[in-house]
Protein backbone atom coordinates (compact mmCIF):
# COMPACT_ATOMS: atom_id res chain seq x y z
CA UNK A 1 0.00 0.00 0.00
CA UNK A 2 2.90 2.38 0.69
CA UNK A 3 4.00 1.93 -2.93
CA UNK A 4 0.51 2.94 -4.13
CA UNK A 5 0.43 5.92 -1.79
CA UNK A 6 3.84 7.01 -3.09
CA UNK A 7 2.70 6.65 -6.70
CA UNK A 8 -0.32 8.92 -6.21
CA UNK A 9 1.59 11.35 -4.00
CA UNK A 10 4.28 11.72 -6.67
CA UNK A 11 1.67 12.26 -9.33
CA UNK A 12 -0.09 15.04 -7.41
CA UNK A 13 3.03 16.82 -6.14
CA UNK A 14 4.82 16.66 -9.50
CA UNK A 15 2.06 18.72 -11.11
CA UNK A 16 3.09 21.73 -9.00
CA UNK A 17 6.76 21.21 -8.15
CA UNK A 18 8.00 20.03 -11.53
CA UNK A 19 7.25 23.39 -13.27
CA UNK A 20 8.64 25.32 -10.28
CA UNK A 21 11.93 23.44 -10.38
CA UNK A 22 12.13 23.52 -14.17
CA UNK A 23 12.18 27.31 -13.80
CA UNK A 24 15.48 26.97 -11.86
CA UNK A 25 16.98 25.04 -14.79
CA UNK A 26 15.66 27.68 -17.17
CA UNK A 27 17.14 30.67 -15.31
CA UNK A 28 20.44 28.77 -14.94
CA UNK A 29 20.66 28.19 -18.70
CA UNK A 30 19.76 31.84 -19.39
CA UNK A 31 22.26 33.02 -16.75
CA UNK A 32 25.13 30.91 -18.12
CA UNK A 33 24.37 32.02 -21.68
CA UNK A 34 24.34 35.70 -20.69
CA UNK A 35 27.62 35.33 -18.73
CA UNK A 36 29.32 33.81 -21.77
CA UNK A 37 28.60 36.88 -23.89
CA UNK A 38 30.44 40.22 -23.79
CA UNK A 39 27.37 42.12 -22.49
CA UNK A 40 29.03 42.96 -19.16
CA UNK A 41 32.42 43.96 -20.54
CA UNK A 42 31.71 47.68 -20.19
CA UNK A 43 31.39 49.49 -16.86
CA UNK A 44 28.03 51.01 -17.95
CA UNK A 45 26.44 47.56 -17.97
CA UNK A 46 27.41 46.76 -14.35
CA UNK A 47 24.17 48.15 -12.80
CA UNK A 48 22.21 45.81 -15.09
CA UNK A 49 24.49 42.94 -14.06
CA UNK A 50 23.86 43.76 -10.39
CA UNK A 51 20.11 43.91 -11.01
CA UNK A 52 20.19 40.52 -12.78
CA UNK A 53 22.26 39.02 -9.98
CA UNK A 54 19.73 40.22 -7.36
CA UNK A 55 16.88 38.92 -9.54
CA UNK A 56 18.63 35.54 -9.81
CA UNK A 57 19.21 35.21 -6.06
CA UNK A 58 15.63 36.29 -5.25
CA UNK A 59 14.30 33.81 -7.82
CA UNK A 60 16.23 30.93 -6.24
CA UNK A 61 14.95 31.94 -2.80
CA UNK A 62 11.38 32.17 -4.11
CA UNK A 63 11.52 28.75 -5.79
CA UNK A 64 13.00 27.17 -2.65
CA UNK A 65 10.27 28.79 -0.50
CA UNK A 66 7.49 27.71 -2.88
CA UNK A 67 8.80 24.13 -2.82
CA UNK A 68 8.97 23.96 0.98
CA UNK A 69 5.67 25.79 1.63
CA UNK A 70 3.84 23.66 -0.95
CA UNK A 71 5.12 20.46 0.74
CA UNK A 72 3.77 21.71 4.09
CA UNK A 73 0.45 22.86 2.59
CA UNK A 74 0.04 19.56 0.75
CA UNK A 75 0.56 17.61 4.00
CA UNK A 76 -2.00 19.74 5.85
CA UNK A 77 -4.58 19.95 3.06
CA UNK A 78 -4.41 16.31 2.02
CA UNK A 79 -4.63 14.90 5.55
CA UNK A 80 -6.50 17.42 7.68
CA UNK A 81 -9.06 19.18 5.46
CA UNK A 82 -11.85 17.79 3.21
CA UNK A 83 -9.34 15.59 1.32
CA UNK A 84 -8.51 13.93 4.66
CA UNK A 85 -11.94 12.25 4.54
CA UNK A 86 -10.69 10.25 1.56
CA UNK A 87 -7.12 9.68 2.75
CA UNK A 88 -8.09 8.54 6.25
CA UNK A 89 -10.74 6.13 4.97
CA UNK A 90 -8.27 4.33 2.68
CA UNK A 91 -7.29 0.82 3.82
CA UNK A 92 -3.84 2.00 4.92
CA UNK A 93 -2.28 2.69 8.30
CA UNK A 94 -1.70 6.29 9.46
CA UNK A 95 2.06 5.64 9.56
CA UNK A 96 2.00 4.62 5.87
CA UNK A 97 0.25 7.89 5.05
CA UNK A 98 2.91 9.80 7.00
CA UNK A 99 5.81 7.95 5.36
CA UNK A 100 4.45 8.55 1.86
CA UNK A 101 4.29 12.30 2.54
CA UNK A 102 7.72 12.29 4.18
CA UNK A 103 9.47 10.40 1.36
CA UNK A 104 7.96 12.52 -1.42
CA UNK A 105 8.37 15.78 0.52
CA UNK A 106 12.02 15.07 1.36
CA UNK A 107 12.81 13.92 -2.20
CA UNK A 108 11.42 17.12 -3.71
CA UNK A 109 13.05 19.34 -1.10
CA UNK A 110 16.42 17.59 -1.61
CA UNK A 111 16.05 17.84 -5.39
CA UNK A 112 15.31 21.56 -5.07
CA UNK A 113 18.39 22.09 -2.85
CA UNK A 114 20.67 20.13 -5.19
CA UNK A 115 19.30 22.00 -8.18
CA UNK A 116 19.92 25.32 -6.43
CA UNK A 117 23.48 24.24 -5.60
CA UNK A 118 24.03 23.08 -9.17
CA UNK A 119 22.61 26.35 -10.51
CA UNK A 120 24.89 28.55 -8.38
CA UNK A 121 27.89 26.32 -9.20
CA UNK A 122 27.11 26.50 -12.93
CA UNK A 123 26.77 30.29 -12.84
CA UNK A 124 29.88 30.61 -10.69
CA UNK A 125 31.83 28.43 -13.11
CA UNK A 126 30.59 30.50 -16.07
CA UNK A 127 31.60 33.72 -14.28
CA UNK A 128 35.07 32.30 -13.48
CA UNK A 129 35.58 31.24 -17.09
CA UNK A 130 34.53 34.71 -18.26
CA UNK A 131 36.84 36.48 -15.77
CA UNK A 132 39.67 34.05 -16.50
CA UNK A 133 39.68 35.16 -20.12
CA UNK A 134 41.44 38.23 -18.86
CA UNK A 135 43.24 36.88 -15.80
CA UNK A 136 45.04 33.66 -14.98
CA UNK A 137 42.79 30.61 -15.31
CA UNK A 138 45.64 28.39 -14.17
CA UNK A 139 45.69 30.20 -10.82
CA UNK A 140 42.00 29.38 -10.15
CA UNK A 141 42.08 25.81 -11.39
CA UNK A 142 45.18 25.07 -9.24
CA UNK A 143 43.26 26.32 -6.19
CA UNK A 144 40.39 23.88 -6.87
CA UNK A 145 42.95 21.09 -7.40
CA UNK A 146 44.18 21.82 -3.85
CA UNK A 147 47.57 23.16 -4.99
CA UNK A 148 49.04 26.06 -2.94
CA UNK A 149 48.50 29.53 -4.40
CA UNK A 150 49.66 32.99 -3.33
CA UNK A 151 47.15 35.78 -2.57
CA UNK A 152 47.63 39.55 -2.96
CA UNK A 153 49.01 39.76 0.65
CA UNK A 154 51.72 37.30 -0.35
CA UNK A 155 50.21 34.51 1.80
CA UNK A 156 50.53 30.98 0.45
CA UNK A 157 47.61 28.64 1.04
CA UNK A 158 45.72 25.76 -0.56
CA UNK A 159 41.98 24.95 -0.66
CA UNK A 160 42.44 22.50 2.26
CA UNK A 161 44.23 25.13 4.35
CA UNK A 162 41.50 27.65 3.67
CA UNK A 163 38.39 25.48 4.06
CA UNK A 164 39.70 22.73 6.33
CA UNK A 165 39.00 19.92 3.84
CA UNK A 166 40.14 18.89 0.34
CA UNK A 167 37.71 20.09 -2.41
CA UNK A 168 35.99 16.69 -2.90
CA UNK A 169 35.41 16.20 0.86
CA UNK A 170 34.21 19.80 1.12
CA UNK A 171 31.65 19.17 -1.63
CA UNK A 172 30.44 15.93 -0.01
CA UNK A 173 30.04 17.74 3.33
CA UNK A 174 28.07 20.56 1.69
CA UNK A 175 25.77 17.96 0.12
CA UNK A 176 25.34 16.18 3.45
CA UNK A 177 24.62 19.49 5.17
CA UNK A 178 21.99 20.35 2.56
CA UNK A 179 20.32 16.93 2.69
CA UNK A 180 20.15 16.83 6.50
CA UNK A 181 18.89 20.43 6.40
CA UNK A 182 16.11 19.43 4.00
CA UNK A 183 15.18 16.44 6.16
CA UNK A 184 14.98 18.41 9.38
CA UNK A 185 12.96 21.21 7.69
CA UNK A 186 10.38 18.79 6.27
CA UNK A 187 9.91 16.82 9.50
CA UNK A 188 9.80 20.03 11.55
CA UNK A 189 6.93 21.33 9.35
CA UNK A 190 5.04 18.04 9.58
CA UNK A 191 5.55 17.88 13.36
CA UNK A 192 4.20 21.43 13.75
CA UNK A 193 1.08 20.53 11.76
CA UNK A 194 0.56 17.35 13.80
CA UNK A 195 0.97 19.29 17.05
CA UNK A 196 -1.56 21.85 15.80
CA UNK A 197 -4.08 19.04 15.38
CA UNK A 198 -3.97 18.43 19.13
CA UNK A 199 -5.75 21.76 19.71
CA UNK A 200 -9.53 21.89 19.97
CA UNK A 201 -9.79 25.09 17.89
CA UNK A 202 -7.62 27.25 15.58
CA UNK A 203 -5.55 24.25 14.53
CA UNK A 204 -3.86 25.97 11.60
CA UNK A 205 -2.85 29.02 13.68
CA UNK A 206 -1.59 26.65 16.38
CA UNK A 207 0.50 24.78 13.78
CA UNK A 208 2.14 28.04 12.67
CA UNK A 209 2.80 28.90 16.33
CA UNK A 210 4.39 25.49 16.94
CA UNK A 211 6.51 25.92 13.80
CA UNK A 212 7.91 29.23 15.06
CA UNK A 213 8.67 27.80 18.51
CA UNK A 214 10.33 24.64 17.10
CA UNK A 215 12.30 26.73 14.57
CA UNK A 216 13.79 28.91 17.32
CA UNK A 217 14.49 25.83 19.44
CA UNK A 218 16.24 24.20 16.49
CA UNK A 219 18.33 27.32 15.77
CA UNK A 220 19.33 27.49 19.41
CA UNK A 221 20.36 23.82 19.58
CA UNK A 222 22.31 24.03 16.30
CA UNK A 223 24.10 27.23 17.35
CA UNK A 224 25.08 25.74 20.70
CA UNK A 225 26.22 22.52 19.00
CA UNK A 226 28.45 24.49 16.63
CA UNK A 227 29.80 27.20 18.92
CA UNK A 228 30.09 25.72 22.41
CA UNK A 229 32.54 22.82 21.83
CA UNK A 230 34.67 24.95 19.51
CA UNK A 231 34.58 28.33 21.22
CA UNK A 232 38.24 28.21 22.34
CA UNK A 233 39.47 27.19 18.90
CA UNK A 234 37.43 29.96 17.27
CA UNK A 235 38.65 32.64 19.73
CA UNK A 236 42.25 31.52 19.13
CA UNK A 237 41.63 31.63 15.39
CA UNK A 238 40.24 35.19 15.62
CA UNK A 239 43.35 36.25 17.59
CA UNK A 240 45.51 34.77 14.86
CA UNK A 241 46.54 37.22 12.21
CA UNK A 242 45.48 35.22 9.18
CA UNK A 243 41.84 35.13 8.06
CA UNK A 244 42.68 31.91 6.24
CA UNK A 245 43.40 30.16 9.53
CA UNK A 246 40.06 31.39 10.99
CA UNK A 247 38.11 30.08 7.98
CA UNK A 248 39.90 26.75 8.27
CA UNK A 249 38.90 26.35 11.93
CA UNK A 250 35.38 27.64 11.26
CA UNK A 251 34.60 25.24 8.41
CA UNK A 252 36.30 22.28 10.05
CA UNK A 253 34.00 22.70 13.07
CA UNK A 254 30.88 23.89 11.29
CA UNK A 255 30.26 20.88 9.08
CA UNK A 256 30.44 17.96 11.55
CA UNK A 257 28.61 19.87 14.31
CA UNK A 258 25.81 21.06 11.97
CA UNK A 259 25.34 17.70 10.26
CA UNK A 260 25.27 15.73 13.51
CA UNK A 261 22.91 18.18 15.25
CA UNK A 262 20.56 18.12 12.21
CA UNK A 263 20.55 14.31 12.17
CA UNK A 264 19.77 14.18 15.91
CA UNK A 265 16.99 16.77 15.56
CA UNK A 266 15.54 14.94 12.53
CA UNK A 267 15.43 11.68 14.50
CA UNK A 268 13.80 13.39 17.50
CA UNK A 269 11.20 15.15 15.31
CA UNK A 270 10.55 11.92 13.38
CA UNK A 271 9.84 9.86 16.51
CA UNK A 272 7.63 12.63 17.95
CA UNK A 273 5.70 12.77 14.63
CA UNK A 274 5.26 8.98 14.58
CA UNK A 275 3.84 9.08 18.10
CA UNK A 276 1.35 11.79 17.08
CA UNK A 277 0.40 10.01 13.85
CA UNK A 278 -0.31 6.77 15.76
CA UNK A 279 -2.55 8.73 18.12
CA UNK A 280 -5.38 8.37 15.56
CA UNK A 281 -7.03 11.19 13.68
CA UNK A 282 -9.97 13.37 14.74
CA UNK A 283 -11.35 15.20 11.71
CA UNK A 284 -13.92 17.63 13.14
CA UNK B 1 -24.64 -11.49 10.86
CA UNK B 2 -23.75 -8.40 12.89
CA UNK B 3 -21.90 -5.89 10.74
CA UNK B 4 -21.62 -2.94 13.12
CA UNK B 5 -21.69 -3.14 16.89
CA UNK B 6 -21.46 -0.04 19.07
CA UNK B 7 -21.27 -0.40 22.85
CA UNK B 8 -21.76 2.59 25.17
CA UNK B 9 -20.38 4.81 22.40
CA UNK B 10 -19.78 8.37 23.53
CA UNK B 11 -18.23 11.31 21.72
CA UNK B 12 -17.60 14.65 23.39
CA UNK B 13 -16.30 17.89 21.86
CA UNK B 14 -15.05 19.75 24.91
CA UNK B 15 -18.08 20.09 27.17
CA UNK B 16 -20.56 19.26 24.39
CA UNK B 17 -21.70 15.63 24.17
CA UNK B 18 -22.44 14.77 20.53
CA UNK B 19 -23.19 11.09 21.19
CA UNK B 20 -24.06 9.63 24.56
CA UNK B 21 -23.79 5.95 25.57
CA UNK B 22 -25.05 4.66 22.24
CA UNK B 23 -25.67 0.91 22.00
CA UNK B 24 -26.40 -0.21 18.45
CA UNK B 25 -26.23 -3.33 16.31
CA UNK B 26 -26.60 -3.31 12.52
CA UNK B 27 -27.01 -6.55 10.60
CA UNK B 28 -25.88 -7.38 7.05
CA UNK B 29 -28.20 -7.09 4.08
CA UNK B 30 -30.31 -4.11 5.10
CA UNK B 31 -30.82 -0.52 3.98
CA UNK B 32 -30.95 1.57 7.12
CA UNK B 33 -31.97 5.20 7.39
CA UNK B 34 -30.10 7.16 10.03
CA UNK B 35 -32.57 9.92 10.76
CA UNK B 36 -32.49 12.93 12.98
CA UNK B 37 -32.59 16.72 12.89
CA UNK B 38 -29.49 18.82 12.30
CA UNK B 39 -26.96 18.46 15.11
CA UNK B 40 -28.48 15.26 16.46
CA UNK B 41 -25.21 13.30 16.09
CA UNK B 42 -25.75 11.48 12.77
CA UNK B 43 -22.54 12.62 11.10
CA UNK B 44 -20.57 12.08 14.31
CA UNK B 45 -21.76 8.45 14.44
CA UNK B 46 -20.81 7.89 10.79
CA UNK B 47 -17.37 9.45 11.31
CA UNK B 48 -16.78 7.23 14.33
CA UNK B 49 -17.67 4.14 12.27
CA UNK B 50 -15.33 5.19 9.45
CA UNK B 51 -12.48 6.01 11.84
CA UNK B 52 -12.43 9.74 11.09
CA UNK B 53 -13.19 10.44 14.75
CA UNK B 54 -12.09 8.58 17.87
CA UNK B 55 -14.68 7.84 20.56
CA UNK B 56 -14.34 9.55 23.94
CA UNK B 57 -15.45 6.23 25.45
CA UNK B 58 -17.14 3.02 24.36
CA UNK B 59 -16.28 0.68 21.48
CA UNK B 60 -17.15 0.08 17.84
CA UNK B 61 -16.49 -3.08 15.86
CA UNK B 62 -16.97 -3.74 12.17
CA UNK B 63 -17.43 -7.41 11.32
CA UNK B 64 -16.07 -8.18 14.77
CA UNK B 65 -12.86 -6.17 14.24
CA UNK B 66 -12.00 -2.76 15.73
CA UNK B 67 -11.92 0.21 13.37
CA UNK B 68 -8.63 0.19 11.42
CA UNK B 69 -7.09 -0.44 8.02
CA UNK B 70 -8.92 -3.80 7.71
CA UNK B 71 -12.36 -2.37 8.54
CA UNK B 72 -11.78 0.52 6.12
CA UNK B 73 -11.45 -1.92 3.22
CA UNK B 74 -15.00 -3.16 4.03
CA UNK B 75 -16.61 0.29 4.15
CA UNK B 76 -17.42 2.54 1.21
CA UNK B 77 -17.99 6.03 2.57
CA UNK B 78 -19.62 9.04 0.95
CA UNK B 79 -19.22 12.17 3.13
CA UNK B 80 -21.60 15.13 2.99
CA UNK B 81 -19.09 17.21 1.00
CA UNK B 82 -16.59 16.80 -1.83
CA UNK B 83 -13.45 15.03 -0.66
CA UNK B 84 -11.58 14.57 -3.92
CA UNK B 85 -8.63 16.72 -4.97
CA UNK B 86 -10.33 19.16 -7.35
CA UNK B 87 -7.22 19.32 -9.55
CA UNK B 88 -7.69 15.63 -10.40
CA UNK B 89 -9.27 14.51 -13.65
CA UNK B 90 -12.26 12.17 -13.28
CA UNK B 91 -10.06 9.41 -14.77
CA UNK B 92 -7.39 10.03 -12.08
CA UNK B 93 -10.03 9.59 -9.37
CA UNK B 94 -11.08 6.29 -11.01
CA UNK B 95 -7.43 5.12 -11.08
CA UNK B 96 -7.04 6.14 -7.44
CA UNK B 97 -10.02 4.02 -6.33
CA UNK B 98 -8.96 1.11 -8.52
CA UNK B 99 -5.48 1.13 -6.96
CA UNK B 100 -6.60 1.22 -3.35
CA UNK B 101 -9.77 -0.86 -3.39
CA UNK B 102 -9.60 -4.41 -4.71
CA UNK B 103 -13.40 -4.45 -4.79
CA UNK B 104 -13.68 -1.43 -7.11
CA UNK B 105 -15.45 -2.27 -10.38
CA UNK B 106 -14.00 0.27 -12.82
CA UNK B 107 -16.00 -1.04 -15.78
CA UNK B 108 -19.25 -0.34 -13.95
CA UNK B 109 -17.96 3.07 -12.91
CA UNK B 110 -17.12 4.04 -16.50
CA UNK B 111 -20.55 2.78 -17.64
CA UNK B 112 -22.25 5.05 -15.13
CA UNK B 113 -20.09 7.99 -16.19
CA UNK B 114 -21.10 7.36 -19.80
CA UNK B 115 -24.81 7.20 -18.83
CA UNK B 116 -24.47 10.65 -17.30
CA UNK B 117 -22.33 11.95 -20.18
CA UNK B 118 -19.49 12.84 -17.81
CA UNK B 119 -16.19 13.05 -19.66
CA UNK B 120 -13.49 11.15 -17.69
CA UNK B 121 -10.84 13.51 -19.03
CA UNK B 122 -12.42 16.57 -17.45
CA UNK B 123 -10.88 18.04 -14.33
CA UNK B 124 -13.14 17.87 -11.27
CA UNK B 125 -12.85 21.63 -10.72
CA UNK B 126 -14.40 22.26 -14.15
CA UNK B 127 -17.53 20.26 -13.21
CA UNK B 128 -20.56 21.70 -11.42
CA UNK B 129 -20.99 20.88 -7.71
CA UNK B 130 -23.86 18.50 -8.55
CA UNK B 131 -21.77 16.66 -11.15
CA UNK B 132 -18.86 16.38 -8.72
CA UNK B 133 -21.24 14.82 -6.20
CA UNK B 134 -22.43 12.36 -8.85
CA UNK B 135 -18.83 11.39 -9.68
CA UNK B 136 -18.18 10.81 -6.00
CA UNK B 137 -21.33 8.70 -5.65
CA UNK B 138 -20.34 6.64 -8.72
CA UNK B 139 -16.92 5.98 -7.15
CA UNK B 140 -18.42 4.96 -3.82
CA UNK B 141 -21.19 2.76 -5.29
CA UNK B 142 -18.82 1.06 -7.77
CA UNK B 143 -17.13 -0.74 -4.92
CA UNK B 144 -18.31 -4.20 -3.85
CA UNK B 145 -18.19 -3.22 -0.19
CA UNK B 146 -19.80 -4.88 2.84
CA UNK B 147 -21.08 -1.57 4.15
CA UNK B 148 -21.96 1.64 2.33
CA UNK B 149 -22.12 4.73 4.50
CA UNK B 150 -23.80 7.63 2.74
CA UNK B 151 -23.95 10.94 4.59
CA UNK B 152 -26.70 13.17 3.18
CA UNK B 153 -26.36 11.80 -0.39
CA UNK B 154 -29.44 13.65 -1.66
CA UNK B 155 -29.18 16.94 0.18
CA UNK B 156 -28.78 19.98 -2.04
CA UNK B 157 -29.40 18.28 -5.39
CA UNK B 158 -32.32 18.72 -7.78
CA UNK B 159 -35.17 16.11 -7.92
CA UNK B 160 -33.85 14.56 -11.17
CA UNK B 161 -30.43 14.10 -9.59
CA UNK B 162 -32.13 12.62 -6.51
CA UNK B 163 -33.77 9.97 -8.70
CA UNK B 164 -30.41 9.16 -10.27
CA UNK B 165 -28.74 8.89 -6.88
CA UNK B 166 -31.41 6.62 -5.43
CA UNK B 167 -31.43 4.44 -8.56
CA UNK B 168 -27.64 4.23 -8.43
CA UNK B 169 -27.73 3.18 -4.78
CA UNK B 170 -30.43 0.56 -5.34
CA UNK B 171 -29.01 -0.93 -8.52
CA UNK B 172 -25.39 -1.12 -7.40
CA UNK B 173 -25.27 -2.61 -3.96
CA UNK B 174 -24.72 -6.23 -3.17
CA UNK B 175 -27.72 -7.87 -1.47
CA UNK B 176 -25.50 -9.13 1.34
CA UNK B 177 -24.16 -5.66 1.99
CA UNK B 178 -25.78 -3.00 4.14
CA UNK B 179 -26.35 0.64 3.41
CA UNK B 180 -26.48 3.22 6.16
CA UNK B 181 -27.98 6.46 4.83
CA UNK B 182 -28.02 9.61 6.90
CA UNK B 183 -30.62 12.17 5.86
CA UNK B 184 -33.41 14.43 6.99
CA UNK B 185 -35.18 14.24 3.60
CA UNK B 186 -37.14 11.20 4.68
CA UNK B 187 -40.02 11.21 2.20
CA UNK B 188 -37.54 10.81 -0.68
CA UNK B 189 -35.92 7.67 0.67
CA UNK B 190 -38.64 6.17 2.84
CA UNK B 191 -39.61 3.58 0.24
CA UNK B 192 -36.16 2.07 -0.06
CA UNK B 193 -35.48 1.67 3.67
CA UNK B 194 -35.66 -1.61 5.61
CA UNK B 195 -34.89 -0.12 8.99
CA UNK B 196 -34.72 3.29 10.59
CA UNK B 197 -32.61 4.66 13.41
CA UNK B 198 -33.82 7.89 15.03
CA UNK B 199 -31.16 9.87 16.85
CA UNK B 200 -32.10 12.73 19.13
CA UNK B 201 -29.57 14.93 20.97
CA UNK B 202 -26.91 12.24 20.70
CA UNK B 203 -29.14 9.50 22.09
CA UNK B 204 -30.73 6.53 20.33
CA UNK B 205 -34.47 7.25 20.19
CA UNK B 206 -35.72 4.41 17.96
CA UNK B 207 -34.21 1.51 16.05
CA UNK B 208 -36.91 -0.49 14.29
CA UNK B 209 -38.00 -2.14 11.07
CA UNK B 210 -39.77 0.29 8.73
CA UNK B 211 -42.66 -2.12 8.18
CA UNK B 212 -43.11 -2.76 11.92
CA UNK B 213 -43.06 0.94 12.69
CA UNK B 214 -45.58 1.79 9.97
CA UNK B 215 -47.92 -1.00 11.11
CA UNK B 216 -47.64 -0.03 14.74
CA UNK B 217 -48.16 3.69 14.24
CA UNK B 218 -50.33 3.56 11.08
CA UNK B 219 -48.32 6.47 9.74
CA UNK B 220 -45.51 7.03 7.26
CA UNK B 221 -41.95 7.27 8.57
CA UNK B 222 -41.92 10.90 7.45
CA UNK B 223 -44.97 11.67 9.62
CA UNK B 224 -43.55 9.78 12.60
CA UNK B 225 -40.26 11.69 12.20
CA UNK B 226 -42.11 15.03 12.15
CA UNK B 227 -44.00 14.12 15.32
CA UNK B 228 -40.93 12.85 17.17
CA UNK B 229 -38.75 15.81 16.26
CA UNK B 230 -41.45 18.51 16.42
CA UNK B 231 -39.92 21.86 17.38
Amino acid sequence: MLRKLLKHEWKSVNKVLLPVNLCIILITIVGCTVLNTDIFDTEESWPIALFLLIFYVLSLMTFASITLIYIYVRFYKNLFTAEGYLMHTLPVTPIQLFHSKLIVGFSWSAFNCLLTLFSTAALGFSAIVTVAKEENIDHISRFFLDDPIVNNRNQTFSFSEMFGYPPATFLILILLLLLTGCLVSIIMGYLSILLGQLMEKHKLAASIGFFIVIYFFMQMVTSIAILLPNSNALVNAMDNDTSVYFMNIFYRNLFPASIISQIILSAAFYFASCLLVRRKVNLD
Amino acid sequence: MTLIECNALTKKYGNFTALSNLDLQIESGHIIGLLGPNGSGKTTLLKLITGLLQPSSGTISINGEPVGAASKSLISYLPDHTYLDRNMRVRDAMDFFEDFYQNFDSMRAYEMLAQLAINPNHKLKTLSKGTQEKVQLILVMSRRANLYILDEPIAGVDPAARDFILNTILSNYDENASILISTHLISDIENILDEVIFIQNGNLHTHASVDDLRQKEHKSIDTIFREVFKC
